[in-house]
């Protein structure tokens, strides 16, 4: 009798499922069949009625069907819950998710920042200067003396007779100098102009970082420590250095620093134009005559300086070969790194 | 500066020591070699070749078939070159040899359908000289089969050398075999000069007077007559072609060979061109123009230096002879000039006329005054060697006054201090020793040199570190491991900046970096631009203004690649000068600032499954540039102005101010503007200045406690004319509600027909609060009712709905 009643109950189920549409109705039927007062549980309640011997039985029967209807319910709700809404679609995981955009920083400033952070771990300051500069702070105050060979070195934009475009970050050190008594440890970053021709190897603008410590008992000892532990964070660990000596007119010794090539590692490539090595940056002991400009005095403090292209670097390490692409901004590109 | 190592090595002994370590100890020690070009690498494999036959390509009528024996063996060659013949000796390279330039291999190939067995060479595909007018035919002493670098002493190595500035003493091959000799230690050894003299002195025949002694300290001559001119022999031709110049005569050649040998430039005259057989050196005294010995004439300034005869110009001093004074083929006599300048007067002429030669290059970096007599004896000796002629008796050498020998003090310690290492007293005095740097007077704890005239360079006790340093070697300079962290307070000039990167990556824009070098066009639309005065190009002649017109020339270049939806932003400094009229010449003439842009145009997202294409517009513009505010704490500072109407730049734009001062501005660009950049989408754009952003001091950010009570919402929406704007609706409903209201939202609006006409629908939600209690439907359902009364009657709206 009750068996009967069971198979009823579940084909009137059955039949009220396919009129199913949304979660609302899904939440109708539960309630009608499985709710406190629903059929189910009215059933529950005629086991009292039933002789004993066929309780356990009937109460086995009630106890499935009340699972079944359980479990298919909550199959037929979460294909609802989890996609379908009201004019909704199947649940499909492998349509794409929605697009959220995070812009990027422009290569040259990630590199900027690695660098930076390394100094910035070393104590370094970061302090900069203007991009239009007077000849004073450009050249003057930097020992190229005027009508120098020395200043052929860096082709110059001039505005004027006094004022230029920055050839490089190394007038931050005068202002900086200037600002402050030792001790000084900074970083200078910034844009610097050339007026060379534009190619795949050299743009008339380019980016700096310049870096400056003034102390008492500074020597070239601890610049060379500095600047291969910098490299080393840079770009390796295992990596081979050399100094060779230079001229800068603002650094006395002057220095400049090459890694062993990490393209061909040491073997001789196109990169690193058969030689092993790519020169990486340029430093050296600040030269008196600028502390002489700045009224420190020369023999109380010794400082070190150094300098490097971030276009030059940032082409090493991604493996870029036309500097041009830095400031041609395709949306493609920038959206690489 | 090519360097030829065979060259070197007539005045050093450098046996023993490989190509590799010279390079290596050269760059070491501040001489970098940027290029090795050893004729043994590069001619390896290349035999003399005998044209065994030539026959006409059966299908090209310009090539031939040629049977070339190496000696041993026939090979069948293609060959274009007109000039080749049977009979000929030739350059041959076989299968797999590298041809120089251009430096592909030689391949078995067929060549219009006859097959070619390797390659018979002009003289430019072995980079000897740039001739390509036919095969290079060899001299037909030459055995076939031998070597062609046996056959043509092509047993040279050269080095590119980069000389910095500071070194003119490197500039020649005394100068880079000096260096080496103090680097490996063996003896140098300078050519000595044997003259043999006529009777006839000098003093006779020609006669020098310096009038500007400032700009030239010192002039030297030496007369040799009836020389012959004609070609340098092989020795000196090999010589002058190895550090990549081109022969011309046997004078010429030998004055760029003592050149090149000792640093001198030397300038022959033709003596009889000079008027009175006279050299006066004096400076012009108004601007003139001068024929130079290149047939092209140059425009003086007043103040240049000249060589000139009695009666006119006859060189351009220290840069260029003149025309008028040249040597020429028929040239019997010869004035040698071999002179110190004043390396500043030649830098200004030669920069005025914008022309630098081998002798100005040296001039302006510094000669050695001590050595023209030299220089110009050893010319004359070798003119009389190669050209004949008789060397007339006597120097002249006009020298008023003598250029000293510096003197430096020397302590010790302070190369220590500088180097941070210990060099022994022992080992100081050596490397002084070895670079010509004489020791006259020594103390226990300093020494006090005299330096040579030949390094200009070596004026103070620094500089003399700096040289001991480098012969030392760098690499002997030890590499601390740990450093000292001064304790000055640090700061970063740049934090505000990278915050500004980070918030606009946040929301979604990407950075570009432009030049700030643009046309006069793209300057001007936004300011008083600053001009360069050696531009390139007219593409880079100004200084930006703003960051506008680059941003949209990015804008455009992406757009003409297919890149049409875009969310950029930059930051940099833009110029403006003060008023139209200034010139630059302090620092208040002008104005550097930095400055951040926002830029969006296109579609936000393409076509998507989840929705429909939605194109960027001002409302984007407008939530990002408030985003950016409030996460730099300064949306409380600024308030916003509106601007429907045109300006030159903006259809419709909106300003940011602070105190009344606008600190951005930004809106949907002007299509006139965009039809300048070739834009034909919408672009949004808006420009802030941080200089003064950063200036304003940001609120300081507080902890506020998380309200405990519940807000309660009410919403409702009102039929407006088109006109009432959502920002006096709202200024109204905050002035007149109670303060219960914290803050109302739009959360709806529309026009449509259903409304009527010009009238539009605006719905808010109206939020309400009190932060130290739960609220009462009551109180607020007061207000609420209050407001629909007062709202609907003030803009004479209706409600709708509810």
């Amino acid at each position: 009798m009750l068996l009967e009643k069971t198979e009823e109950v579940k084909k009137n189920f059955l039949n009220d499922l396919d009129s199913v549409n949304d979660n609302e109705s899904i939440e109708n039927i539960r309630i009608k069949y499985l709710g406190r007062n629903g059929i189910v549980s009215g059933l529950f309640d005629k086991l009292k009625e039933i002789p004993k011997e066929q309780k356990p039985e009937a109460g086995k029967s009630l106890n499935l069907l009340r699972n079944e209807l359980t479990s298919k319910l909550e199959e037929l709700k979460s294909s609802f819950g989890k996609g379908k809404k009201e004019g909704g679609i199947e649940l499909d995981l492998s349509l794409p998710g929605r697009k959220y955009h995070i812009g990027s920083k422009h290569i040259l400033t990630q590199t900027l920042d690695e660098i930076k952070s390394i100094f910035r771990g070393m104590g370094f300051s970061v302090y900069t200067g203007p991009e239009l500069e007077s000849d004073y702070y450009n050249f003057e105050a930097l020992n190229f003396p005027p009508d120098h060979p020395a200043r052929d070195m860096q082709d110059t934009f001039f505005i004027s007779d006094d004022f230029l475009l920055r050839t490089h970050t190394s007038p931050v050190q005068i202002r900086t100098m200037e600002k402050m008594p030792p001790p000084v440890r900074t970083i200078m970053p910034g844009r610097v102009y050339r007026n060379e021709a534009v190619s795949a190897r050299s743009y008339c603008m380019f980016h700096q970082v310049e870096g400056l410590y003034v102390d008492e008992d500074v020597t070239f000892a601890e610049l060379k420590g500095t600047l291969v532990s910098f490299a080393r964070q840079f770009y390796g660990e295992d990596l081979k250095y050399r100094f060779r000596p230079s001229f800068f007119p603002f650094t006395e010794p002057s220095a400049e620093m090459d890694i062993t090539c990490f393209i061909c590692k040491g073997s001789g490539c196109k990169v690193c134009k058969q030689s092993g090595w790519l020169e990486i940056l340029g430093c050296g002991m600040v030269d008196p005559n600028v502390f002489n400009y700045v009224n420190y005095d020369p023999e109380k403090y010794t400082g070190y300086a150094f300098g490097m292209g971030i276009e030059r670097i940032a082409m090493l390490k991604y493996g870029i070969t036309d500097i041009r692409v830095f400031f041609e901004n395709d949306f493609r590109f920038l959206k690489q790194f | 500066m090519k360097i030829s190592l065979n060259w070197i090595k007539d005045y050093l002994d450098l046996k023993g020591i490989s190509t590799k370590e010279i390079v290596n100890k050269l760059t070491m020690s501040g001489l970098e070699v940027e290029d090795v070009f050893d004729q043994n690498e590069t001619y390896k494999g290349f035999v003399v070749g005998f044209v065994d036959e030539k026959e006409k390509h059966p299908n090209a009528d310009r090539l031939s078939v040629c049977k070339v024996n190496d000696g041993k063996e026939f090979f069948q060659v293609i060959c274009g070159a007109p000039n080749v013949e049977q009979g000929q000796k030739v350059v041959f390279a076989p299968i797999g040899t590298i041809i120089p330039k251009g430096n592909f291999e030689i391949k078995k190939a067929k060549i219009r359908g006859v097959e070619s067995n390797g390659m018979i060479c002009a003289e430019d595909e072995l980079e000897l000289s740039d001739d390509h007018s036919g095969i290079m035919v060899l001299d037909s002493k030459f055995k076939a089969g031998t070597s062609l670098t046996k056959a043509l002493k092509l047993d040279d190595v050269i080095l590119e050398i980069a000389i910095t500035p500071n070194r003119p003493d490197a500039l020649s091959h005394i100068g880079v075999a000096r260096d080496l000799a103090a680097i490996f230690n063996r003896k140098l050894s300078i050519p000595k000069v044997k003259l043999k003299e006529s009777k006839s002195n000098i003093k006779s025949a020609a006669s020098i007077e310096i009038i500007d002694a400032e700009n030239c300290p010192r002039y030297s001559g030496k007369v040799v007559k009836n020389v012959n001119i004609k070609e340098s022999p092989e020795w000196l031709k090999n010589r002058i072609s190895s550090i990549g110049l081109r022969s011309r005569n046997n004078v010429v050649d030998i004055t760029n060979f003592v050149m090149y040998e000792c640093g001198q430039p030397l300038h022959a005259f033709d003596l009889e061109m000079l008027g009175g057989h006279k050299i006066v050196v004096q400076s012009t005294k108004q601007e003139s123009v001068f024929t130079t010995l290149d047939s092209k004439e140059r425009k003086l300034p007043a103040g240049s230096l000249m060589i000139c005869d009695d009666e006119k110009p006859v060189a351009i001093a220290g840069v260029m002879g003149g025309e008028n004074s040249e040597i020429t083929n028929d040239t019997k006599n010869i004035l040698i000039e071999s002179a110190y300048f004043n390396p500043s007067s030649i830098r200004k002429t030669a920069k005025i006329l914008g022309l630098s030669t081998d002798a100005s290059y040296r001039f302006e970096r510094g000669t050695d005054p001590a050595n023209t007599v030299y220089a110009a004896e050893r010319t004359a000796q070798l003119i009389s060697e190669l050209a004949g002629g008789e060397i007339l008796s006597g120097t002249l050498d006009v020298y008023p006054n003598k250029i000293k020998e510096k003197k430096i003090k020397l302590r010790f310690n302070r190369i220590e201090k500088i180097l941070g290492y210990k060099i022994s007293n022992t080992k100081i005095k050596s490397i002084l020793k070895k670079l010509g740097i004489k020791i006259i007077s020594e103390l226990k704890d300093a020494v006090t040199v005299t330096i040579p005239t030949y390094r200009p360079d070596i004026e103070r006790e620094i500089d003399l570190i700096e040289e001991i340093a480098r012969i030392a070697g760098y690499d002997n300079v030890p590499t601390v491991s740990r450093i000292n962290v001064t304790l000055e307070v640090k700061h970063d000039e740049t934090s505000f900046s990278n915050d500004i990167r980070e918030y606009s990556n946040a929301l979604g824009l990407s950075e570009m970096i432009n030049n700030p070098l643009q046309p006069e066009a793209f300057s001007k639309l936004t300011g008083i631009p600053i001009k360069i005065t050696n531009p390139q190009n007219l593409d880079m002649e100004f200084l930006r203004t703003s960051l506008l017109p680059g941003a949209l020339n990015i804008v455009s270049k992406n757009i003409k690649k297919g890149e049409k939806d875009l969310a950029l932003f930059e930051t940099g400094n833009v110029f403006n000068l003060g008023s139209e009229k200034s010139n630059i010449s302090t620092f208040n003439d002008f104005k550097e600032e930095e400055k951040l842009i926002f830029v969006l145009t296109g579609e936000k997202n393409g076509r998507e499954w989840y929705g429909g294409v939605s194109v960027y517009d001002i409302y984007d513009l407008k939530g990002i540039v408030n985003s950016f505010l409030n996460k730099i704490s300064l949306d409380y500072f600024t308030n916003d102005s509106y601007y429907s109407s045109d300006n030159s730049l903006y259809e419709y734009y909106f300003t940011k101010k602070y105190k009344n001062v606008v600190v951005g501005q930004g809106g949907k660009v002007s299509s006139n503007v965009l039809n300048k950049f070739d834009i034909n989408q919408e672009v949004f754009c808006f420009e802030l200045d941080i200089n003064i952003l950063k200036s304003i001091n940001a609120k300081k950010k507080e902890y506020v406690e998380p309200l405990k009570y519940p807000k309660v919402f009410r919403d409702f929406s009102f039929i407006f004319d088109t006109k009432i704007r959502f920002e006096e609706v709202k200024n109204f409903i905050l002035q007149n509600s109670s303060n219960l209201l914290k803050d109302i939202t739009i959360f709806d609006i529309f026009e449509s027909n259903d409304l009527g006409l010009n009238k539009k629908s605006m719905a808010f939600q109206l939020e309400y609060y009190d932060e130290n209690r739960t609220l009462t439907e009551d109180e607020v359902e007061k207000d609420f009712l209050n407001l629909i009364k007062l709202v609907s009657k003030k803009f004479n709206a209706q409600l709708r709905g509810k």
